[in-house]
């Protein structure tokens, strides 16, 4: 029985129907894969962080959070509507209608955050930014960005190689940025 | 590669860096600590069930003995145990994963979850048996997860875990201390038995500055380490009978 299955997998046909398999679960994989790295949805579809830049909008702004402690934050529809409930293109704009439905309902916009860590590292913006990084070291040119995409993939590896590199030859410092519990606990 | 001896030392000679100092004729025994902890760090209520195997979770506990025979039976004090941050420690090289490593910056041992594959050697080679399995993932209904501890990781099923003289306190004072551009000071923070402990019988500092309150207690001069004789290097100092 299965010797006559490798036989009909051995003729042209049979090829051809292996090559096909493979291609679709190639293609699914790749898909599968594909789908990991796109941004995820955004209450307000299509938001462009390069208009808010371009307007000379700093960072800290919006993220507050960054130069205080450990999270950056995303900004509430309070914060969002205080500007854009003065500019009248953006009051009554459809494109800003999740914005203003949020402020009309008093439900909060649902910003899904896309440079996130698993939760067993415990990061702080805080010392990153007090140690003379700036945002765009790890979260790239920004105002070049519609929804926030991360420039790389962030992982122990990437983390561990710019402490490394900010150590240098302290080694006092080396310790402290290489030690596993300065992240993990 | 291999590893060199480390050199015989007596558990007084050892410094470390942050050092606890428990005081047994004050502990009432009142396991405030053991709450107090279980709420600081995230851990679980295992239920009776699991608790009847042996099963039980705490990374501080209130050890109880009796000494002599049935109707003369005394008491002796309430000896609060948890994790000794061993200057040598047992665990460390028993973990084919590395996933319980020491310190060097703060001198602790340390529990890397996302490294511990639940081999459960370190809890057999731990001569205190102060460290905990999470042997499944215990159910916590709404809304106890509300009351999470977001500075300390939840740990899954299988993987072990164990007092860290609570890391993300000092990593929180540390980083408070640098942003106002000074050291840390004696008593800023303590571990959550430490604060918790309403007869004040924990006591939690640097052990590497004479100053502080706990090395001053811990030279008093009849301070006891556990298992020293181990050589274990422990962190913590017990006094009964002072």
């Amino acid at each position: 029985m299965i010797k006559k299955l490798f036989d009909w997998l051995k003729q042209p046909l049979g090829l051809i129907a292996v090559g096909i398999v493979f291609l679709a679960v190639f293609s699914a994989a790749a898909y599968g894969l594909w789908t990991t790295q796109q941004a995820p949805e955004q209450p307000v579809p299509g938001f462009p962080h390069k208009t808010h830049v371009a307007f000379g909008i700093q960072c800290l702004y919006c993220h507050p959070g960054a130069s205080k402690g450990p999270a950056a934050g995303l900004p509430s529809q309070a914060k969002c509507w205080a500007c854009h409930n003065q500019i009248v293109k953006t009051r009554d704009s459809a494109l800003l209608a999740p914005l203003k439905d949020a402020v009309l309902s008093g439900q909060s916009l649902e910003w899904v955050p896309v440079a996130i860590v698993p939760d067993f590292v415990q990061f702080n913006h805080r010392a990153h930014i007090a140690a003379g990084k700036n945002c765009e070291d790890c979260h790239g040119d920004v105002s070049q960005m519609g929804i926030y995409e991360n420039p790389q993939v962030m992982n122990m590896g990437w983390c561990l190689n710019c402490h490394i590199e900010t150590a240098g030859d302290d080694q006092e410092k080396l310790i402290k940025l290489a030690d596993c519990g300065t992240c993990h606990y | 590669m291999t590893n060199a001896i480390p050199e015989v030392k007596l558990a007084e000679e050892h410094v470390g860096k942050w050092g606890m100092v428990i005081n047994q004729d004050i502990c009432t025994g009142c396991q405030a600590c053991v709450a107090a902890c279980a709420m600081e760090n995230n851990i679980t209520f295992v239920g009776e069930e699991d608790s009847g195997y042996g099963r039980s979770m705490h990374w501080i506990r209130i050890e109880r003995f009796w000494e002599g025979e049935y109707p003369e039976v005394k008491m002796t004090p309430n000896q609060p145990m948890l994790c000794q941050q061993c200057g040598s420690a047992p665990c460390e090289p028993v973990c084919p994963a590395f996933a319980t490593v020491h310190s060097t910056a703060e001198s602790l041992n340390l529990q890397v979850y996302n490294r511990c594959v639940g081999t459960r050697y370190c809890a057999n080679n731990c001569p205190y048996q102060v460290r905990s399995f999470n042997w499944r993932d215990y159910e916590r209904p709404e809304p106890l997860p509300n009351q999470f501890n977001p500075d300390v990781t939840v740990r899954r099923r299988g993987v072990m875990e164990k007092c860290t003289f609570c890391i993300q306190r000092i990593h929180k004072a540390q980083d408070e201390a640098k942003s106002e551009g000074r050291e840390v000071m004696d008593g800023e923070f303590t571990t959550a038995c430490a604060q918790a402990c309403p007869a004040t019988a924990i006591t939690f500092g640097r052990t590497d500055d004479p100053q502080s309150l706990v090395s001053q207690l811990a030279h008093k001069g009849h301070g006891v380490k556990h298992l020293e004789e181990l050589g274990t290097l422990p962190s913590v100092t017990y006094f009964k009978g002072g």
